[in-house]
């Protein structure tokens, strides 16, 4: 546990220490400011976040994927990850510390979006059941794309392709369930349906607060995690 | 104590180790030569539990790099080649970070840190960032995490590139304190180096142990068969007739004679002996001045002193490339 959160902490500090995570949050909070003013804090508008919820979820799939992807990519590069896998940890330490960092830093940068809530909510009465929702929505969405770019970034000592393959990943999911799903034959697109997370991220900007949704993006993203340590396990059997 | 039994390494189709076998003992410092690509960082991959063998298996002090791979990564300090380091952390905060994934509690921790930034003469720069620091700082920072868990065993790669001789000379004196009650093992391209700061040394060359002895044992060996070289005027005697003189002395193999360029009328012979013939510098001086009434002015004989860099190339295979004496003793040897 103490060499887990050695990586995990030592991870986070460096977002900061490198000028990435304040860009990230930056462009992430200035974003998410510009639409705040423009589509949420409108006269005659409903005091609701929900359109907020909607962008963050392509902010999202932009900005998490920039996160993860430093993550081993760089360790690859430089040849940090000789020093780090020959020290006594196991692969899915190293693989949960870097995750949890990568984590810990996503909360770290919507926590500031707090204040929009305060904005709103002194302006009029909001119900807070579907911004609870919401912000547990796109953390579990948050989660899912890190874990997915944990994996990527595991792959590759670069952190372009890094970046670029769970993007794509995601983008090419979002187009097959959004476009092509109703062209194809059966059982495709329920399975594609059930496997998109863009389903079932609408249900917690609804404030619906489904067990299944929260298992989905719990179990898949562990299912990643453990593919992300196997990888770094199979340095040893090639 | 290290000790590996018979491992063999393939890349793809690719055999980058056969069948290599050693044992280090504790209080032993080990050199691992070798020119590139000859396994050395294979080697010391295997041995720090980075890369799994193909076939046999390594030991650090008695636990197995693969079935008992955390037990062996803990016994071990391991400075990789060009000490890789995250350039963005501080010095200290570095050394915190390794202490903490060996699982060292925070006062030991900073004692741990403070004694090997002490060590590893890391005092001026012990708030810097890593990434501003000199190559030789870096270096000696990928050190001082090395041996932060006080480790039985250090495996140390190319430790002093990039240090200058006087950063050298610390670091040599420091190895040498540290293999006290320690097993280490160094890998270095500089022959020299580890001339001095080895206790053994294996080299190793296209994946086989070519050579494994005290520095001394493979310059004895060399020097059974070094040869002897002598520069004689030769007067009125055609260099040949001065090569039959020598190759008439009992225990001398053969005889290569030559001008010499700077000094008109005199002759250089390349003796070989032939093996365990003994000393000949007496019965070549004696064959030398029996010539004619007052002998032949001999204004130089001596013995070719072999060095660990000849060696090195005899054994790597690679004298055939080396210029001058290095090629000589390689024939010599062959």
């Amino acid at each position: 546990m103490m060499r887990l959160w050695a990586v995990a902490s030592r991870e986070y500090a460096s977002f900061f220490r490198t000028p990435l995570g304040w860009v990230v949050i930056a462009l992430f909070l200035a974003l998410s400011g510009v639409f705040f003013s423009s589509r949420v804090l409108q006269p005659g508008e409903p005091a609701t976040l929900r359109p907020f919820f909607n962008i963050w979820w392509g902010l999202l799939l932009v900005v998490a994927p920039a996160i993860s992807m430093r993550l081993f990519s760089d360790e690859l590069r430089t040849g940090t990850i000789e020093p780090l896998m020959t020290a006594p940890l196991s692969e899915a330490t190293v693989v949960a510390g870097k995750y949890l960092a990568a984590v810990m830093f996503l909360v770290t940068m919507l926590a500031p979006s707090l204040t929009y809530v305060a904005v709103l909510s002194s302006l009029a009465p909001i119900d807070p059941g579907p911004v609870v929702a919401g912000y547990l929505g796109i953390v579990l969405l948050g989660m899912l794309y890190l874990a997915v770019g944990t994996l990527a970034s595991a792959l590759t000592s670069s952190q372009t392709l890094a970046f670029l393959g769970t993007l794509f990943a995601f983008i090419i999911l979002d187009l097959a369930t959004a476009v092509a799903a109703s062209a194809m034959p059966r059982p495709i697109p329920e399975i594609l349906f059930a496997i998109s997370p863009n389903v079932r991220i609408a249900d917690f900007a609804k404030g619906v607060i489904d067990t299944g949704n929260i298992v989905y993006f719990l179990a898949s993203s562990f299912w990643f995690l453990a593919v992300a340590a196997v990888v770094l396990q199979s340095r040893r059997w090639r | 104590m290290i000790r590996a039994s018979g491992i063999s390494k393939w890349y793809g189709p690719v055999r980058a180790l056969h069948n290599v076998s050693f044992e280090i003992p504790r209080g032993q410092i080990v050199g691992l030569l070798g020119p590139n690509g000859a396994g050395k960082t294979t080697t010391i991959r295997i041995a720090t539990g980075f890369l799994p063998p193909t076939s046999g298996s390594l030991s650090i002090n008695g636990h197995d790099t693969v079935e008992d791979s955390i037990a062996a990564r803990r016994c071990i300090g391991y400075l990789p080649d060009t000490a890789p380091l995250y350039p963005e952390m501080g010095v200290r905060a570095y050394l915190d970070y390794r202490g903490r994934l060996y699982g060292l509690a925070r006062q030991a921790r900073r004692a741990a840190a403070e004694r090997v930034i002490d060590r590893c003469a890391l005092g001026p720069v012990r708030d810097r960032r890593i990434g501003q620091l000199s190559k030789g700082y870096r270096q000696r920072v990928g050190l001082a995490a090395a041996m932060l868990h006080d480790p039985p065993v250090l495996i140390l790669d190319e430790p002093v590139s990039g240090l200058d001789p006087g950063q050298i000379l610390e670091v040599r004196t420091l190895i040498r304190e540290l293999s006290e009650d320690r097993t280490v093992l160094v890998s270095s391209h500089i022959l020299s180096e580890v001339e001095l700061t080895c206790d053994r040394v294996i080299i190793i060359a296209a994946g086989t142990i070519r050579a494994d002895g005290t520095p001394e044992d493979l310059l004895d060996a060399l020097r059974a068969d070094a040869p002897y070289v002598a520069e004689v005027r030769a007067g009125d005697l055609a260099g040949e007739e001065v090569a039959s003189i020598l190759r008439a002395t009992p225990g001398v193999a053969g005889v290569m004679v030559s001008p010499v360029a700077d000094a008109p009328g005199y002759v250089r012979c390349l003796v070989t002996p032939n093996r365990g013939a003994g000393d000949l510098r007496e019965p070549l001086a004696a064959a030398l001045a029996g010539v004619g009434g007052g002998g032949l002015l001999v204004r130089e004989l001596r013995r070719e002193r072999p060095t660990l860099e000849q060696f090195f190339l005899t054994v790597t295979g690679e004298g055939a490339q080396a210029q001058g004496a290095g090629a000589a003793v390689a024939e010599a040897a062959a």
